[in-house]
């Protein structure tokens, strides 16, 4: 390779097109403002256009020089990333324990104030929803762009029971989970003989349903308004109020402690924890189940599936229920978290959301779900406080991790059984 | 026409019920129509458990529409394609898909491989016992459970998979995802798939495409085996003559989407329908070529 000035003039000549992008884009974006004063004046700023398109030029100049150094590196992998991916790979349950341990103890170390537990809470629904999905979109490979109805489906039906037949959360979770599975095999049906985009489409559609169906039937789910005054779940019978009613009991009356808003907090996060605990040892111990195995074979090739007797009907809809089941979950602890659900909760956002945390993570992946949920939803939560570039940040994470790591963060597949690790005599059963 | 001792299963009553003897697949007046096209036209054959049974033809004969036709892939749209062996006797023109595979125990392979490339050559394996490990986890209660029973059904099925990779002499490619493998493995894995699935009948679309001559003779060796072994009745669809004529017990001759010859291998050579239908009708020829077949086939078994 000869780096001349030819190099030179192409690196001027594309830090020129990314700047000419900028000033298209710049523009409309930057240029313009609606004068705050009341009346529908715009008010023109030209030095946020000449600042944009400076610094994308610069920006874009600086880049070409790096890549130069580094010379052509091909498809942008991260290969330290991908080295320490490789060397991680036969620790991952060592550090799924160790991050599970570490997220049990952070509420009780000195770091944990209202903030961060509540931020940690509201991480691991998304990790609990995103592993949920995965059962649907990473080993079944069903696009299911509607999977926040099955959140919504699983908050309502929680908060309904919980008001009108003054059921518990602990009666209620189950059931809730059950609903959600229930209406995951109900949309399953219909879809049954679609695959890729158009089952995106119809799941999408679905997903709306829903969310209009929760709207529009205000007698029932109080529309728009949405339901107050969700009854909080109990430990064993304790409440977390400061007054308790009559006959009832308070967590720090029984142990004696000053009443603090925290201690409902962490018992909801612990909730939560556990939850997510559950679907991750579910969904870990069902892929490696036969069942488990018919939906990554189903979504590698249907027709060789059905050459070898699986009824696609069956492993489908079993995957759509299970997955349904764990939003439901998922949902009717957001309810009884927020003690107040609105369909707004659940617009097609947050099946994005969900969806983006699965690919982003690596399609089938465990631990890289936790790791996208964490960039998702604490990024921009973090990022709270600028507040008009939060969707930009999140936007350009997003593009970034995709040219990087375009299978998601962890795309590797451990596979669910191995010759290797059974001696070679007979049945030596020390397999999972 | 050439139609030897085998003659055409067509009269009432010729499939004894659960009499060793007699095909095991009986194919009567086949025919599949696509919009007004012809593919298949009143085709009627049998096949015989523990027998080769090669269908042959030019291409576009119709001999991948009545393989999709027997093993549930297409409804044919007339005729009757009957199985009978020790697990029942079966109508398969009425069966999904998937049941003829799972309760009438046909297995088939793909003339372009269908291996699920990213699972592990011993997960393909596995799947194809789904049937019998998902009794097994009770669906999946006694699996999650961890019970001995699902522990024990699952040993059992690494064992049988395990048997056939140490016949193929693939045990070092047991974790390696199927599709990184070359292509003659894919194969000889896909053979193996389907066999762990128990068939009756093991339906094989051009098994030998795409293989060198090694390996098309180690196919040869592998289905003889099967053959002698299992007892499973083969039905093969072969482009190459040399691969039919080696290893089949008995040869179907399609063109056309009809039926022109059946026979022994011997015998369908020397037909002239056959030669016409591969080579042409010029005049004059069929010495000639029927010597050409015959040394394209030298060397042939038995």
């Amino acid at each position: 390779m000869t780096r001349g000035t030819a190099d030179w003039g192409a690196m001027i000549r594309e830090s020129g097109i990314a700047a000419l992008v900028a000033l298209v884009l710049a523009l409309p974006l930057a240029g313009v403002r609606l004068s705050d004063g009341g009346g529908t004046g715009l008010e023109l700023r030209p030095w946020w256009v000449v600042i944009a398109v400076a610094a994308v030029f610069a920006g874009r100049f600086v880049l070409g020089l790096w890549l130069g150094m580094r010379g052509r590196g091909g498809s942008g992998a991260v290969p330290w990333f991908d080295r320490a991916v490789t060397r991680m790979t036969p620790h991952k349950t060592l550090l799924l324990a160790v991050f599970f341990v570490a997220v049990a103890i952070l509420p009780l170390t000195p770091l944990a104030d209202r903030r961060t537990v509540d931020l940690t809470t509201l991480v691991m629904i998304y990790v609990m929803l995103g592993w949920g999905l995965n059962i649907v979109v990473g080993l079944a490979g069903l696009l299911d762009l509607g999977y926040v109805a099955f959140y919504a489906v699983g908050a309502y039906s929680y908060t309904l029971l919980a008001i009108h037949f003054d059921l518990g959360f602990w009666t209620c979770l189950p059931l809730a989970g059950a609903f959600a599975a229930l209406f995951g095999v109900l949309l399953g049906f219909p879809v049954l003989r679609l695959r890729g985009d158009y089952l995106a489409i119809v799941t999408l559609g679905f997903g709306e349903m829903i969310r209009i169906i929760l709207i529009n039937w205000s007698s029932l789910t109080g529309g728009s308004e949405g339901i107050t005054r969700i009854p909080a779940p109990s430990l064993f019978g304790l409440q977390f109020t400061a007054n308790p009613g009559a006959g009832e009991t308070a967590f720090h009356q029984f142990f004696g402690l000053g009443f603090a808003g925290i201690h409902k907090l962490m018992f909801l996060y612990y909730i939560i924890l556990v939850l997510a605990l559950i679907t991750h040892l579910f969904s870990e111990r069902i892929r490696r189940l036969p069942v488990g195995r018919a939906w990554e074979a189903l979504r590698e090739d249907e027709i060789a599936s059905r050459a070898l007797g699986l009824n696609p009907v069956m492993i489908k809809l079993s995957a759509f229920g299970l997955g349904a089941m764990f939003a439901g979950l998922a949902g009717s602890f957001f309810a009884t978290r927020q003690g107040f659900i609105n369909p707004s909760s659940f617009t097609f956002i947050e099946s994005a959301i969900i969806l983006s945390i699965v690919v982003l993570g690596g399609m089938g992946s465990q631990v890289g779900v936790i790791c996208a949920a964490i960039v998702l939803i604490l990024l921009p939560e973090l990022a709270r406080d600028f507040a008009e570039f939060r969707m930009l940040l999140f936007g350009g994470a997003m593009v970034l991790i995709m040219i990087w790591r375009p299978r998601g963060l962890l795309a590797h597949r451990a596979p669910s059984v191995r010759l290797g690790d059974r001696g070679s005599g007979a049945a030596q059963g020390g397999g999972p | 026409m050439s139609v030897t001792a085998q003659d055409v299963p067509g009269g009432p009553g010729v499939t004894g019920a659960d009499a060793p003897q007699g095909p095991m697949l009986t194919v009567e007046h086949l025919s599949m129509y696509f919009d007004g096209i012809v593919a298949v036209d009143d085709v009627s054959f049998g096949a015989e458990r523990g027998r080769i049974t090669g269908i042959i033809g030019p291409n576009g004969a119709g001999k991948t529409t009545v393989f999709n036709c027997i093993t549930g892939f297409y409804r044919p749209s007339v005729g009757r394609i009957a199985l009978d062996h020790e697990g029942g006797s079966f109508l398969l023109e009425r069966m999904e898909g998937f049941r003829i595979a799972r309760d009438a125990g046909v297995g088939r392979t793909f003339q372009n491989i269908r291996l699920f490339p990213r699972m592990t050559v011993l997960e393909n394996l596995l799947v194809a016992q789904h049937t019998k490990l998902m009794r097994a986890s009770a669906f999946s209660i006694a699996g999650l459970l961890g019970l001995k029973r699902f522990r024990d059904a699952e040993d059992a099925a690494v064992e049988v998979a395990r048997g056939w990779l140490a016949r193929l002499g693939l045990i070092p490619l047991a974790d390696r995802e199927a599709g990184t493998l070359a292509h003659g493995i894919q194969r000889k894995i896909e053979i193996a798939r389907a066999m762990c699935s128990e068939p009756k009948l093991l339906c094989l679309d051009e098994p030998a495409a795409g293989l060198n001559p090694r390996e098309s003779e180690e196919l040869n060796r592998l289905l003889l085996g099967i053959r002698s072994d299992y007892g499973t009745g083969i039905l093969l669809i072969e482009h190459d003559m040399s691969v039919v004529m080696k290893i089949s017990d008995h040869v179907v001759v399609l063109d056309h989407g009809a039926k022109i010859a059946e026979g022994t291998p011997e015998a369908v050579r020397h037909d002239p329908a056959v030669i016409r239908a591969y080579l042409g009708e010029e005049e004059g020829l069929p010495e000639v070529v029927a010597g050409d077949i015959a040394a394209d086939t030298k060397g042939e078994g038995s």
